[in-house]
């Protein structure tokens, strides 16, 4: 009889455990993605197992602190600068959920960036033209001046008529250079880089040869639950102030 | 007392059963239920709506997030949410996909997508990666650049080309050979140009003629219908080819597509396999 109750206790005891859980979780899910970090309680939940599942699906890429690696085009998580979306855990979820040029219809995959030393820039849209060795060159040392470093400024002079003319890289880069995070255009001002390390041979291989890089879309791949708790784990690392307060 | 623990363990046994049957039977997706999870806004004839779909449809209709979002405009986002689910039911009813090839089309590329996912979804290892590029290292170089001049001669005047080809060979400045055999820059080429471009511009034959010329090189003189060419190579540099680092992106990018294309062969040999297709006698 005694096993039984202890039996009976630790059902309990694991059915009240769930239950709380499943509560939390419906909590979560119900609320607004952008206002939960002021909620400590559900964002203490959240977050240490989004962190779980981060490290489970996201980590052979990002590493376990979402730190950015240049060399194969991962962002740096842990900062203020956004490619997509502003940074708010909905813009994150976004693409949790749907990935970046993963394929899913619902994905952001409005841009990639062309690779201009071949014969068709951007296979879907036939109207971006290959530029040659010395454009390229202009470009480069355009992009040089536009973040304060030393350049060749006949080059650079024209550099820029190529970015706001023939080029078109003013389409998603903004004429003012400072991108767009409604594509997923990078800032090219402010000596943050996405891949390489910013010199002049890593941004030709760039604007040579093409970016794109690929996020997968874990919706139906991971709960809706678990989806929002590796966007408030990735919130958490870029706004670890925010959240101690 | 022995008896009496085996009915009571038969019993808890029993109810356990019951309890988790009736747990999955009405959590199992598809069940019919009155509760809207949690995920969800709304059930469509048990259809859920998307609580993220919904919230991005608020965001991108009125540059708001739920918390700032009015009454009214909630309202209308979910009412334009359901209608098109409703629609969306009713396409399905009427089979809007055997007539309409918008649907058909989007319906394609939907399930071809969706294949693509799982391949995407799969993080390869380095070593892989590493094994893919060492067997197809060929493609990884850069495009190379040519800085070449095509000069033209008068057709049939080969006596000049070939002297011409000759004094270039020997150093004298290109001015100079052009104006004494009277020959033309073509002007098909200027500056440094990739390789892709230049044989677009100078045309396969040429092309083919001024890739292997070393710099300073000279081409022995090339008939063609509209005169005698001689190409000067200024300066020739050769596809390089990429190390892993380098080629590393593209190599991920290539290595995925692989896997795509091997799995939509897969998928549809699946379905061509299960599906019973009739053909025609005329057609066969």
């Amino acid at each position: 009889m005694r096993i039984l109750l202890v039996l009976a206790g630790s059902a309990c005891l694991v059915a009240a455990v769930l239950l709380h859980q499943s509560v939390l979780e419906g909590r979560l899910l119900r609320a607004d993605p952008n206002v939960l970090p002021s909620n400590p309680a559900l964002m203490g939940f959240a977050v240490d197992r989004g962190r779980a599942l981060f490290e489970v699906h996201c980590a052979a890429c990002h590493g376990t602190l979402g730190q950015a690696d240049p060399a194969h085009g991962i962002p740096s998580l842990s900062d203020a600068d956004w490619l997509y979306g502003t940074g708010l855990v909905g813009d994150i979820e976004q693409v949790v959920r749907y990935g970046i040029r993963s394929s899913h219809p619902k994905a952001w995959n409005l841009a990639i960036m062309p690779a201009y030393a071949t014969p068709r820039p951007n296979p879907r849209d036939g109207a971006i033209q290959p530029l040659s060795p010395g454009n390229i060159r202009d470009l480069v040392e355009f992009l040089f001046t536009k973040q304060g470093r030393k350049a060749d400024p006949a080059a650079a002079a024209r550099g820029a008529g190529l970015f706001a003319g023939a080029g078109g890289c003013y389409d998603c880069h903004a004429s003012d250079a400072k991108g767009d995070s409604a594509i997923g255009a990078p800032n090219l001002t402010d000596g943050i880089t996405l891949y390489g390390d910013g010199s002049r041979e890593s941004l030709t291989m760039s604007i040579s040869y093409g970016r794109h890089g690929m996020c997968p879309a874990w919706v139906g791949r991971i709960t809706p639950a678990g989806i929002r708790e590796v966007a408030l784990f990735v919130y958490s690392l870029s706004h670890p102030r925010e959240l101690a307060r | 007392m022995s008896s009496r623990r085996s009915f009571i363990f038969m019993g808890s046994g029993a109810l356990l059963g019951l309890l988790m049957a009736g747990y999955s039977l009405f959590t199992a997706r598809g069940t019919s239920t009155l509760v809207v999870p949690p995920e969800d806004v709304a059930l469509v004839n048990q259809q859920p709506i998307s609580r993220s779909d919904y919230l991005q449809q608020v965001q991108t209709l009125y540059g708001v997030d739920l918390e700032h979002a009015t009454a009214a405009q909630r309202r209308r986002v979910l009412d334009d949410m359901i209608r098109e689910e409703l629609f969306v039911q009713r396409g399905k009813e009427l089979d809007v996909a055997s007539t309409d090839p918008d649907v058909r089309s989007a319906m394609v590329n939907s399930v071809e997508q969706e294949i693509a996912a799982d391949a995407i979804t799969a993080q390869p290892s380095e070593a892989q990666l590493h094994g893919y590029y060492a067997a197809h290292r060929a493609r990884y170089a850069s495009e190379g650049v040519m800085n070449v001049r095509d000069y033209v001669f008068a057709p049939g005047d080969s006596k000049a080309a070939v002297e011409a080809a000759a004094a270039l060979r020997s150093g004298v400045p290109a001015p100079a050979v052009l104006a004494k055999w009277r020959a033309s820059d073509s002007g098909k080429t200027a500056d440094d140009e990739f390789y892709f471009a230049a044989k677009i511009h100078l045309g396969d034959a040429l092309y083919e003629a001024a890739k292997d010329l070393a710099d300073g090189g000279v081409s022995a003189p090339i008939e063609r219908a509209d005169g005698i060419h001689v190409l000067h190579m200024l300066e020739n540099k050769k596809p390089v080819p990429f190390d892993y680092a380098a080629a590393r992106d593209k190599v991920l990018t290539d290595f995925r597509n692989e896997a795509i294309g091997h799995l939509r062969t897969g998928d549809e040999g699946f379905l061509r396999k299960r599906a019973n297709v009739l053909i025609a006698d005329d057609v066969r």
